[in-house]
């Protein structure tokens, strides 16, 4: 649920990155974090297990910088991407506004990326709403590791929609952002069709 | 289609403050904030230079979640109201038309009973304030617009 504070004069977003287990979700909020000034973010929470896969969500609250004298703020959060805790993902899906796919370029990930998309649709749907619709935004990861898969193949199989699709080396902070701009960017023009 | 928007007003602001600044002093509790259920922070009465609201509120909100998933599991609709019982502090949360929740911070010696008694009366002054809201929005034009942002200052904005 985009949340418009027209008192303090805020945008409030909320974007969810998604994805098969591995694939590279939290990765992506620690460079965020990593490389967003102090006033600029907030704490950024990791609800893990001991072994540092997230149990429940990771969350990262950002802001961009003003548009029409409103401060643009965007709070990002990562589902966990293990098949059995599909019942945390639905509830981390309650009110999203955009949602970022996080592919693991590896061959051998084919099959997991798959039902995640999967997963994403039917959960989606779940909350009332149309993957087919939603701002939403295909990262290819993990494009260092030998033994991955082509960019067109990747793309034949993953894309839904003609969604963006950004190459990234998550660690490395390659496509990092220009991921969550892209998701940024049409979440904020999603709102202003809704005016 | 996304989720629908919230919008908060100056007028639905200061009415939703004084209901919540109420509530805090009768109950000398040290915050009282009205969440959205999807994490988000939207009126906050109190102190809150010691406690960060932002992740305060992403984490009852999750946690709120999580016990309606918890409730249906055991076959309960739901379970409306959350109480943590600390040493110095306690936190209540509790459910508000689905869509939102009141999350407070008190002092662990007071009484929850007395809490959850006045969190609910207040609940209900709040969902008068957003329903006059609804029927203001059908009614007139648009309360105030939204942000009319031109394509040009969404690339400086987002910028790469
Ligand atoms: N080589 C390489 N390693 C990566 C890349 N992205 C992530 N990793 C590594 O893959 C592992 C898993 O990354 P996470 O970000 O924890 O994966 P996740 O998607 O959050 O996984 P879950 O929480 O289980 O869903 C970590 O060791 C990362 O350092 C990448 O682009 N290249
Ligand atoms: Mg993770």
């Amino acid at each position: 649920m985009t949340f418009i504070n027209y008192v303090a004069r805020e945008i409030n977003c909320k974007i969810v990155y998604y994805g098969p287990g591995l694939g590279g979700k939290t990765t992506n909020l620690q460079y965020v974090y990593q490389i967003t000034s102090a006033e600029n973010k907030g704490k950024l929470i990791s609800l893990a297990t001991e072994t540092e896969r997230t149990l429940f969500f990771d969350f990262l609250p950002i802001e961009f910088g003003q548009i029409r004298g409103f401060r643009t703020r965007f709070h990002l959060y990562t589902v966990p991407g293990q098949v059995f805790y599909d019942s945390s993902r639905k509830l981390i899906l309650k009110g999203v506004d955009g949602v970022v796919f996080v592919a693991d370029s590896q061959e051998e990930r084919m099959d997991a990326n798959l039902e995640s998309i999967s997963n994403l649709e039917d959960n989606l749907k779940e909350q009332g709403f149309d993957l087919a619709k939603i701002p939403y935004v295909l990262q290819l990861n993990k494009r260092d590791l030998p033994g991955i898969l082509p960019v067109e193949e990747l793309k034949r199989q993953l894309q839904v929609k003609g969604e963006p699709c950004i190459e990234a080396v998550a660690p490395q902070g390659i496509g990092v952002l220009p991921t969550l701009k892209a998701v940024a960017r049409q979440v904020l023009v999603e709102l202003r069709k809704s005016a | 289609m996304s989720s629908p928007t919230f919008g908060l007003h100056e007028l639905e602001f200061q009415r939703i403050q004084a209901i919540l600044s109420k509530m805090r002093r009768e109950l000398r509790a040290e915050l009282v904030l009205l969440i959205s259920r999807s994490g988000q922070p939207i009126v906050i009465s109190g102190s809150s230079e010691n406690i960060d609201c932002t992740a305060l509120s992403s984490l009852a909100a999750a946690n709120l979640a999580a016990t309606d998933g918890l409730a249906n599991i055991v076959g309960e609709r739901e379970f409306s109201v959350l109480v943590h019982q600390g040493r110095q502090r306690s936190l209540f949360i509790s459910d508000l038309m689905k869509r939102f929740s009141l999350v407070l911070v008190f002092d662990a010696t007071a009484s929850s009973g007395l809490v959850r008694y006045k969190c609910k009366h207040t609940s209900l002054l709040i969902e008068d304030v957003i329903r006059d809201y609804q029927r203001r929005i059908e009614k007139t034009e648009p309360v105030s617009s939204l942000p009319q942002f031109s394509d040009a200052e969404l690339e400086e904005l987002l910028g790469s």
